[in-house]
């Protein structure tokens, strides 16, 4: 029973230091895209986003029409940056956000 | 017999073809939307986009004591320059066969350009309206019989329409092709061009899963009538009307699409051979 209680403890204080952890190194900025309607489309923005300066990583949700942009830590996305990004693949940014997940 | 000669020639030409491949693959880099198998979309590719794609077209025509089939492997490149402006490069492998005579070689190279001046976006949806200008250069061989090029050099203009969204797509086109004199002083009747598209994507897919999306065009050509050293040739121009269904599957940042053209109507002027069908598959890659 006691082994038991200090595995899941143990299990608790490394899943609690990962999501902390995790929450220290969020930078990410939500686009929202209008004129996104297919996958084979929506590659132009992956790129041209993913090209921008300190991008980690770039995320489609299509239905939604938002472009999830996560940055290196420490580093902030450039919203005028982005918007001519967005642009230059050929759509329009309607809203610019700033999130922490 | 006429694929293995295409075959056998282009086993010959490997290298300056590999080597045409291999530049456009050197450049690399973006992605362009969905367009219908026949009819030009309005659609163009993002800033720096480029697309390398290889054709198969295979036409069939019969009647008027004629029997013609037409194959042609084409290697096209597209690139955006802006993302209002497209650009585009086609050389065509031709075969071509009529009764008993058969040719194969280099057909007329196609350069073409688009401009997106019109762009409306939505959310989850967008409108483009976009002018589109071609030019066909004489590069076919037409000493040859049949003919591999007109030996003339063609022009084309015309003005897309369409829109793009998450289930439904349509366009339209209206296109003028101006024909010139070629070899021989025969120069083929100038042409107008008139698309209508329907389309619509069955499942709404996720970003990097396969997508798919089925179009129903509706093409009408109609032909002035060839002219030979200014006088009019008889079996020739009038108008034809196709149906039109097709495909466009996509994974990520590669396509396939096949469609047909099927006539279900024609006025041609005298006796002529009237299109049986006309068939085209096309692998693309979006970098």
């Amino acid at each position: 029973m006691i082994k038991i209680l200090q595995r899941s403890g143990l299990a608790l204080a490394l899943m609690l230091f990962a999501a902390t952890a995790a929450y220290a190194d969020s930078n990410v900025y939500k686009l929202y895209v209008d004129g996104l309607a297919c996958p084979f489309c929506a590659y132009g923005v992956e790129k041209l986003v993913g090209r921008l300066d300190n991008v980690k990583t770039v995320e489609i949700l299509i239905d939604e029409g938002l472009v999830a942009v996560t940055m290196v830590s420490g580093k902030i996305l450039d919203e005028a940056a982005a918007k001519q990004a967005i642009s230059d693949s050929g759509f329009t940014l309607r809203k610019f956000e700033r999130g922490t997940d | 017999m006429t694929i293995s000669k295409i075959g056998a020639w282009s086993r010959r030409n490997a290298l300056p073809l590999g080597m045409i491949v291999g530049l456009g693959v050197a450049f690399v880099q973006s992605a362009d939307a969905h367009e219908p198998i026949f009819t030009p979309g309005a659609h163009v590719h993002s800033k720096d986009g480029h697309e390398i794609s290889i054709h198969y077209n295979r036409d069939k025509k019969s009647g008027a004591g004629e029997n013609e089939t037409e194959q042609e492997l084409a290697l096209e490149y597209e690139y955006g320059v802006t993302a209002s402006w497209t650009v585009k490069a086609e050389i065509p492998l031709v075969n071509k066969s009529l009764n008993a005579n058969e040719t194969t070689g280099i057909g007329d190279v196609v350069l073409a350009t688009k401009y997106r001046f019109i762009r409306v976006d939505l959310p989850g949806e967008q409108y483009s309206t976009t002018a589109l200008f071609q030019i066909k250069l004489p590069t076919g061989d037409d000493d040859k019989n049949p003919l591999l090029g007109s030996g003339s050099t063609d022009f084309l203009g015309g003005l897309l329409h369409g829109l793009e969204s998450r289930r439904w797509y349509y366009n339209t086109a209206a296109r003028y092709r101006l024909n010139t004199e070629g070899g021989g002083g025969l120069e083929k009747g100038d042409k107008v061009l008139l698309d209508i598209v329907g389309g619509v994507r069955p499942a709404l897919t996720g970003y990097k899963e396969p997508d798919t999306v089925l179009f129903l065009e509706l093409n009408f050509e109609n032909s002035e009538r060839d002219t030979l050293r200014g006088s009019a040739v008889a079996d020739t121009g009038g108008w034809e009307l196709f149906l039109s269904p097709g495909i466009f599957w996509t994974y990520r940042t590669y396509a396939v699409t096949a469609g047909v053209q099927i006539p279900i109507a024609d006025n041609l002027n005298g006796n002529q051979a009237t299109s049986d069908y006309r068939f085209q598959l096309s692998i693309k890659y979006e970098f």
